[in-house]
Order: C-alpha cells, then sequence, then structure tokens
C-alpha cells in the first residue's frame, strides 16, 4: 500500500427525484447525502452500513451509472465528471465493479468465454480472438475455474462459481480500482470465505484497490484496511479497520458491532447487546439533525436541531456531538 | 459438556488433493440455448404438426409452377364449375381455371405478404421499441406520443388511402398493413427493455464501457428474443388474415393474380350452385392461421426460461 490518493470523494450527494407526475409534490431521495473520503493505492476500503443506507449508490455513483447530484469525485486527481471521451476510456479500465447478485450480474444468453473476453474487445486489449480466448482461459485459472468452463452457460453455475466468473470479467482490464458491492453476502457461508481470500490474493498479487461493500462488520473488518460507517447516507465513522472494529466511538457504529455473533461462547456471554429502537428512518424526506438522533440511546436537545460533522480524533473521525475527548 | 467416546485425530482424514480444492461440481449437461428450444418444441405435437403443415404448404407454393400443368390463368370453358376429378383434384372455378393451382398461387401471394409483413414489424417494432425504452426521458416520451398519434387512426383508412396514392398493387397492401401493426411489437419491446437495463448485467456491460448500441442489443435485446419471435410468430397470421379479409371486400391486387381472400371472394357469387368452391380457399386460411398460432404457443412454451 501506497501513501498515493488513487480516489477522492469530495462531498458528494446523489439524490434521486422520485416525484410522481407532473402535478405532485417534489419527492427527493436522498440516497448518498454529502459524503467524503479518500482511498490510496493498493488500499481496501470498506464500507458499512445498513441495507438501504446508500452503499449500492455510492459505489454506483463512483462508476458514473448514476450522475453525483453535487460535490466532485477525483480519480488520480482528476474530477471525472469533466473527463474526455478517451480518459473516459480509460477510467472505465482502470476502474471497475463487482455486483451483489451473482444470478443478475452475467448475461444469461452469452457464454462464459464471451463474458470475459468482451471488455477485450471493447478496450482492444490484444489483438486477435484467440489470444482473446487464451487469456480468459488463464483468467479463469486464476479465479479458480477450470479452463474448459469457457463454453458453458451462466446458469450451469453456482452463485460462489458465478462471482468467480464476474470477478473474472474486471480483471480482464487489469483494473487499479474494482468496487465490491456486496459480492458475498448472496452467497453461503462457505463461499464467502474463498471469494474473500481470493479477493485478498487479488489485491496481494496485482496491487489493486478495493471499495468493499458489507453489512456485515466482521467480513469488513477481515478485508479492509480503513472503515467507513454510513447511516442514512452519511458517513458517520471512519478509521483504521482494527481501531474502528475494536472501540467504536459512534453509538450506531457500537450498536452495529453489538449485533456481530462472537464464536467463542465464553465472550459472547459477557458481551452487552445494544439493540437499536426504531426502524430505519427512510432517506425520502429525511429527518433535520443528527440522522440517527431518532434511534441514538444517548441523544440530547443539540441532536435534535444540527447535523454533527464528521470530526477527526486523532485519525479516527466520527460524527457525533457527545464524543468526549 | 459433550464427549467423544472416541477421539478424533487429524490422522483419521484424508487430505484433498490440491487441485479438487475449493471446486464445485456441475451437474447440468452443457446444452445451447437453441437446442434446448428445440428439443422442448418437438415435444409439443400440436406445434410440431403446425410446423410440418406450414413447410408441406410453402413447398407447394414454391414448387406449383414446376408440378402443374396449368397456370393460374389459363380457362378452359369446357371444364367450368367441374368438381373435383383426376384431372382437377379440386375442381374448376367459374372459368374453368383448377382451383388447385389457384389456391397454390394463392398461397404465394397470401404467405408472402403474412411473412413480409410480420419481418417488417419484427424490425421496426424492435428498434424502435428498443431505442424508446433504453434512452428513457423526453426521448422516450415524444416516441410514445408518436405512437399514439399513429395509433389513433383505423388502421383500414391507411389501407385505402395508401391503395388511393400507390395503386392496387400488393406493395400497397403491406404497406398498409404494416404502417400500424408494429406498435404492438415496439410497446412490448420497450417495456421488456426498461426492465432489463435496469439488472446488474447491463450495468456491468456499462461499467466495462460498452457502447449503447452494444448493450441495447448484444445484452437487452437478445434477452427478450423469446417473446419478440412468440409476437413475429403469431403476426403472420394476422397479416393474412388482413390480407384475406381486404381481398374479399374487394381491396387489394388485382386479377386474373388472386390471394386466398380474392379466390373466396369469387366463390361466393357461385355459392349458391356450387358451395364446394369457397371451402377450399376458406379451408386454407383456417389451417394455415391455425398452423401458425400452435407454433406460436409452441414456440412460447420452448423459449420461456422458466420451463428449463
Ligand atoms: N434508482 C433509484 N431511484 C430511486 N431511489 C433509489 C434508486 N436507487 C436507490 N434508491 C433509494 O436510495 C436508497 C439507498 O439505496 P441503496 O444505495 O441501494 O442502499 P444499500 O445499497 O445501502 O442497501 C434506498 O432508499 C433506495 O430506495
Ligand atoms: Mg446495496
Amino acid at each position: 500500500m501506497s501513501d498515493k490518493v488513487l480516489l477522492s470523494v469530495e462531498h458528494v450527494k446523489t439524490y434521486f427525484d422520485v416525484t410522481k407526475g407532473p402535478f405532485s409534490r417534489k419527492q427527493i431521495v436522498k440516497a448518498v447525502d454529502d459524503v467524503s473520503f479518500t482511498i490510496k493505492e493498493g488500499e481496501t476500503y470498506g464500507l458499512v452500513g445498513e441495507s438501504g443506507c446508500g452503499k449500492s449508490t455510492l459505489g454506483r455513483t463512483l462508476v458514473q451509472i448514476y450522475r453525483a447530484t453535487e460535490g466532485r469525485i477525483c480519480y488520480k486527481g482528476r474530477d471525472i465528471s469533466t473527463l474526455t471521451q478517451n480518459d473516459r476510456k480509460e477510467f472505465t479500465r482502470e476502474v471497475q465493479m463487482i455486483f451483489q447478485d451473482p444470478y443478475a450480474s452475467l448475461n444469461p444468453r452469452m457464454t462464459v468465454g464471451e463474458i470475459i473476453k468482451e471488455p477485450m474487445e471493447i478496450h482492444k486489449i490484444l489483438s486477435t480472438s484467440r489470444e482473446r480466448e487464451e487469456r480468459a482461459a488463464e483468467l479463469l485459472k486464476t479465479v479458480g475455474l477450470k479452463p474448459d468452463h469457457i463454453r458453458r452457460y451462466p446458469h450451469e453455475f453456482s452463485g460462489g462459481q458465478r462471482q468467480r466468473i464476474s470477478i473474472a470479467r474486471t480483471l480482464a482490464l487489469n483494473p487499479k480500482f474494482i468496487i465490491c458491492d456486496e459480492p458475498i453476502s448472496a452467497l453461503d457461508v462457505s463461499i464467502q470465505a474463498q471469494i474473500i481470500n481470493l479477493l485478498k490474493e487479488i489485491q496481494e498479487n496485482m496491487g489493486i484497490s478495493y471499495l468493499f461493500v458489507a453489512h456485515d462488520l466482521s467480513m469488513v473488518n477481515y478485508i479492509s484496511h480503513r472503515i467507513g460507517v454510513m447511516y442514512l447516507g452519511h458517513l458517520v465513522e471512519e478509521g483504521d479497520a482494527d481501531e474502528v472494529y475494536e472501540n467504536p466511538i459512534h453509538p450506531y457504529t457500537k450498536a452495529l458491532l453489538s449485533a456481530v455473533p462472537i464464536p467463542d461462547p465464553d465472550k459472547a456471554r459477557e458481551k452487552k447487546r445494544i439493540q437499536l429502537k426504531g426502524e430505519l428512518p427512510t432517506p425520502l424526506n429525511p429527518p433535520s439533525g443528527c440522522p440517527f438522533k431518532g434511534r441514538c440511546p444517548i441523544a440530547t436537545e443539540a441532536c435534535e436541531e444540527t447535523r454533527p460533522e464528521l470530526k477527526d480524533y486523532k485519525g479516527h473521525k466520527a460524527a457525533c456531538f457527545r464524543i468526549q475527548t | 459438556m459433550m464427549t467423544y467416546t472416541e477421539q478424533i485425530e487429524d490422522s483419521m482424514f484424508d487430505k484433498l488433493e490440491e487441485s479438487e480444492k475449493d471446486t464445485e461440481f456441475i451437474a447440468m449437461e452443457s446444452k445451447t440455448y437453441l437446442k434446448d428450444a428445440w428439443d422442448c418444441f418437438k415435444k409439443n405435437r400440436l406445434a410440431l404438426a403446425g410446423l410440418i403443415f406450414l413447410l408441406f404448404m410453402v413447398v407447394l407454393a414454391v414448387m406449383v409452377p414446376v408440378l402443374s400443368p396449368y397456370t393460374y390463368d389459363s380457362q378452359n370453358l369446357d371444364v367450368r364449375n367441374a368438381l373435383p376429378s383426376m384431372a382437377h383434384p379440386l375442381g374448376t372455378d367459374k372459368l374453368g381455371r383448377d382451383i388447385l393451382v389457384r389456391l397454390m398461387f394463392g398461397a404465394r401471394i397470401s404467405l408472402m405478404v403474412g411473412f413480409v409483413a410480420a419481418f417488417l414489424n419484427l424490425i421496426i417494432g424492435v428498434v424502435y421499441g428498443g431505442v424508446s425504452g433504453f434512452m428513457g426521458g423526453k426521448t422516450d416520451m415524444v416516441m410514445m406520443r408518436i405512437i399514439d398519434c399513429i395509433y389513433s387512426i383505423p388502421s383500414m383508412l391507411y389501407v385505402i388511402l395508401i391503395m388511393m396514392v400507390f395503386g392496387s398493387n400488393i406493395g400497397s397492401v403491406l404497406l398498409g398493413i404494416c404502417v400500424s401493426s408494429w406498435i404492438g411489437m415496439a410497446r412490448q419491446v420497450r417495456t421488456q427493455v426498461q426492465t432489463l437495463k435496469q439488472q446488474e448485467f447491463a450495468l456491468a456491460a456499462y461499467v466495462i464501457g460498452a457502447g449503447k448500441l452494444r448493450i441495447l442489443f448484444k445484452h437487452l435485446i437478445i434477452n427478450c428474443m423469446g417473446p419478440i419471435i412468440v409476437s413475429t410468430t403469431l403476426m403472420v397470421p394476422e397479416a393474412i388474415f388482413t390480407e384475406s379479409f381486404l381481398a374479399f371486400i374487394g381491396i387489394g391486387i388485382s386479377l386474373p393474380q388472386a390471394s386466398w381472400g380474392t379466390l373466396a371472394s369469387e366463390a361466393r357469387s357461385v355459392i349458391q350452385s356450387y358451395p364446394l368452391q369457397i371451402v377450399w380457399p376458406v379451408l386454407a386460411i383456417c389451417l394455415t392461421v391455425l398452423s401458425l398460432n400452435f407454433i406460436g404457443d409452441g414456440l412460447g412454451e420452448a423459449l420461456d426460461p422458466k420451463n428449463r
């Protein structure tokens, strides 16, 4: 891991206009609301939060599936919304994404070989179809599948194998940065570890950076160097992985961590679970003030009015008024 | 605390070979989509019978000038309104023309109208609907309003207007039938594309840098090919029917050429004395339309991934 910043996200907001029909009241979903962070070369940044808090939206904004409503996303120091045609091509080659649902992320009408060769065809990597075919077979080996699977269709594979095919597709472009949007949450527990280890191995061999999205803190802690915790479109805590995992300072992270099952029964008995009261509020008309106030056990009047900013406590950041230093 | 009666040690387990590690097995036999669909289609007896009948019709229609001693307009006034015989298997009409030969020449026109109309509808409908659904937003809105306008005029009016401008020929009939009949296809494709484009494989295609055309055709439309093929098949009988109806009421291609509709219309004038003559063209229309419908149903079942 080097100290060079690869990606910086500055006050990014992604809103969706979900107004129904021309005559109804305007309705805006604030899926991502003012998020800032940076990712260094070779680093894995873990992003956690309950489902619906805007993790996928953030990931998709980074690859421009959605346009940021406000704010800047800089890749290698350049704003990605102002790239020229050529630079954009370069950007799509270097920045890739692995999706959550392995059953939906592969085109059912294409063979595995066609799926893996397609990015190479688009970016004119290698010159002949033969060479691409060989490279595809090689990539299948890299991700732990057999090269002779190349002529099969996705429906013949299990979830874990499909996720491996997805990984091979992204690797075909030799990317520098991969966004993994909950790549393991649809898989069996036994397969999850295999995929995580595969991703780790790939990172060690190729020096790729990851944005690793998940809703499970223990997996994220295992793979990430740093962790960011999202709540209702906001980043509420960020720091080195072990630091956040072992001493969370934001009440929401504390609650999330208390829900992580511990394999040692003696330790588990000692642990106190913090129950979160209330439902996750929707990002459609979010509350003013601190987004977490409605479910927070230590909320005061101050939390009602203004939203706490992300503050730096010796490298460990959190957005909460109640933190004492 | 539970204890085991026997101690379990590591040495009791065999280690997996390196090559067997991490592998899950593939149980399903590898078959391509088309082979799979054909196997399923074959099981449907009605559809298969329909296909055979249709192929038989097509072969006869193509081969009829070679096979028959008569042409569609060779009159023989000595054998007017003859009943079926060895020389004329289906009899002759009021001008002594062989009905079977006229029926087969009619099949050329009727089938051609059916297939060409279906093909044009396929191309126009898929491209229009695909682009509209894929682009979304304002483009989609404008394109759909244009469709609404075209659709708001009865299709018979188009046919009559086009005939007035371009004359009574097969081209005008085709054009008239096609002006508005692709709209159903366009709407269907648009809806499908709208849902498919949200799917992760379409997003994945975008992320690897695929252009709009590639995403639309290689990823989206290919995934709604099943329903598209079925609707195209069902459009053939629809066009045949429309053409026959137009010919029956006297709009369409000019004599002595004849489609099945014209034949039925001619036979109507002698229906009191020779009712058998109207049976043949009507039977031809019915059986062909029925066959195509069976084929459409069979394809629908065979191409539906849920039946796999
Ligand atoms: N295309 C969209 N249009 C409107 N609302 C959306 C869209 N995508 C996501 N949302 C909304 O944004 C919020 C965040 O969704 P998402 O980013 O998928 O959350 P997560 O990945 O953390 O589960 C949800 O409330 C969701 O309903
Ligand atoms: Mg998600």
